[in-house]
């Protein structure tokens, strides 16, 4: 018993310890927003989503990032995401045992964590080089090489939760096992392969990196995939640099727009996951 | 010789079993197996955990080929054809021998679909028929009036005892020749063991059924052939009433009698 006190002392000590901790972590956080919010909601207007970006010292919008943005992420998840899947129904499903699910897996950990100016550099050797120049479908493909890892690694977790007895349930009314993976491993997984997409979206989403060495950016309207175009994040990094005023405030604006878009996403992802339909 | 002295038992015997063993990597679970199901008959196969009742079972509809490093040496017939041969098309066999597992198992998916998926793995039926399908499985496994309302609910919403059902009924669906029952009541109370042990009486007027219990009065209750098994080797085969009353082994009469196991 006389241990007692000097234990309670030394957990309230340790306790008091991580709370600050978990506090000082959230604090921070909760300074980035509030900043954001509070310079970037003043440029928030009607204009921010229907005009241009706008040569220095004049007014604009952020029009042409926010639907380069949309177009490159679309097409880049609409490029990466099927391939991730596909990849990660290979190890959980056909290639479980194999020596070679082994060291896919150890390259797509690689991959997951791989800086993305690195990606960015990649494609600008492999797309930009070869075609000349800068471009919006190349800056998809980087996206898409970002999309890959987190959607296949999602896709992997969530078909190894669905329990193999189901998967044998499926088998012996003797459906073939593609039929077993899309009727009954993907039903069974749905909610958590769209939280993987969802996540992906997120993370690529912010990405600037790997974009200014392949779509680099463009000042004016432009849908042509071809020719270079512009995104949020290049002209908030372009912007936030400036000695403008009004683009300063554009990128404050572009800088919130994300991070709603980015919130907006991780709060669904976190509601369809807990949620779940894997039992 | 012998195969002429069998001829009139193997006639009756819808899948036959001879010297089989099995593999899980180097450990073998089954020596030297050898016996035969009834056509239109319960055979119960009873043992302790780990004497390899459910691998026997799961060797029947090669369920085990899921699986790397499991294998079997032997020969079983079904109708006389050897389902090992390693051409065999697995899906085929398996729509002939349905299983049923010890957890109940619905697919995530409405309980009239739970039950028309497998039939549309085979047939092309119009609606009405199909309707018609799904309502004399249910019905065929004491489910219907307590779904008929509901068929387009989730089958996970379901209690333990009637989703074990609804997989009773999704197999029955297809029409198999063969229902492998891999303790199918070991998760359930008993007011739903009682309905499934009717069920399964019910069902040997169409079907082969063999079936895994720890449970001795159901083995008692359902089957017509016994099995037990020890340590992988079948250590007596015969009519459920002999084995049970005058078992010809020591191990037998020890483990039917609860002195181990």
């Amino acid at each position: 018993m006389s241990f007692y006190p000097a234990r309670r002392r030394r957990n309230s000590l340790w306790m008091s310890l991580s709370t600050a901790a978990a506090a000082l972590g959230l604090g921070w956080l909760l300074l980035i927003l509030g900043v954001l919010v509070w310079k970037g909601l003043g440029g928030l207007s009607f204009a921010a989503f229907t005009q241009m970006t706008p040569p220095p010292g004049s007014d604009g919008g952020l029009l042409n990032a926010i639907v380069g943005s949309l177009m490159m992420t679309v097409i880049g998840v609409a490029i990466g995401a099927p391939l991730g899947m596909l990849a990660g129904t290979y190890l959980a499903e056909y290639g479980r045992y194999s020596g070679l699910a082994f060291i896919v897996r150890f390259i797509n950990d690689i991959l997951l964590s791989a800086p993305s100016i690195v990606i960015g550099l990649f494609i600008y050797q492999v797309v930009v080089a070869p075609m000349g120049h800068f471009s919006g479908i190349a800056g998809a493909i980087a996206l898409a090489v970002l999309v890959i890892p987190v959607v296949l690694r999602t896709t992997e977790d969530m078909l190894n939760l669905v329990p193999n007895t189901l998967r044998e349930a499926g088998s012996a009314l003797g459906m073939p096992r593609s039929l077993v993976i899309q009727k009954i491993g993907y039903r069974a997984a749905r909610t958590g392969l769209l939280t993987g997409v969802l996540l992906a979206i997120a993370r690529v989403s912010g990405e600037t990196a790997p974009l200014l060495f392949t779509a680099l950016n463009n000042q004016f309207w432009s849908v042509n995939l071809n020719a270079p175009m512009s995104s949020l994040p290049a002209v908030i990094f372009q912007f936030a640099l400036s000695p403008y005023k009004e683009w300063q405030q554009l990128a404050w604006t572009g800088a919130l727009i994300i991070t709603l878009a980015v919130l907006a996403l991780s709060v669904t992802a976190r509601m369809l996951a807990s949620r779940g339909t894997v039992k | 010789m012998n195969a002429i002295v069998h001829a009139d038992l193997d006639a009756a015997s819808k899948i036959q079993v001879k010297e089989l063993n099995f593999y899980y990597g180097a450990s073998k679970a089954l020596k030297g197996i050898t016996l035969a199901l009834k056509a239109n008959k319960a055979t119960a196969f009873i043992g302790p955990s780990g004497c390899g009742k459910s691998t026997l079972l799961r060797v029947l509809n090669r369920m085990y080929d899921l699986y790397p490093n499991q294998r079997a040496e032997g020969e079983v017939l079904l109708d006389g054809q050897n389902i090992l041969r390693p051409d065999l098309d697995l899906n085929l066999l398996r729509a002939r021998v349905g299983m049923v597992f010890q957890k109940p198992t619905p697919f995530p998916m409405s309980i009239y679909d739970n039950i028309a998926f497998g039939i549309r793995l085979y047939e092309k039926l119009p609606k009405t028929e199909l309707d018609g399908r799904v309502e004399s499985a249910l019905r065929r496994s004491a489910l219907w009036d307590e779904v008929k309302d509901k068929l387009s609910s989730s089958g996970l919403g379901l209690s333990g005892g009637q989703q074990q059902r609804l997989c009773i009924a999704r197999t029955v669906a297809i029409s198999p020749e063969v229902i492998l029952l891999d303790e199918p009541c070991s998760a359930l109370d008993p007011i739903s063991t009682a309905k499934i042990e009717e069920l399964i009486d019910e069902l040997t007027d169409d079907y082969t059924i063999a079936i895994v219990t720890h449970n001795m009065q159901q083995a008692a209750r359902v089957s017509q052939f016994t099995a037990f098994m020890y340590l992988g080797e079948l250590i007596e085969f015969g009519e459920t009433d002999r084995v049970f009353t005058s078992p010809h082994e020591k191990r037998t009469q020890d483990y039917v009698t609860g002195r181990f196991g």
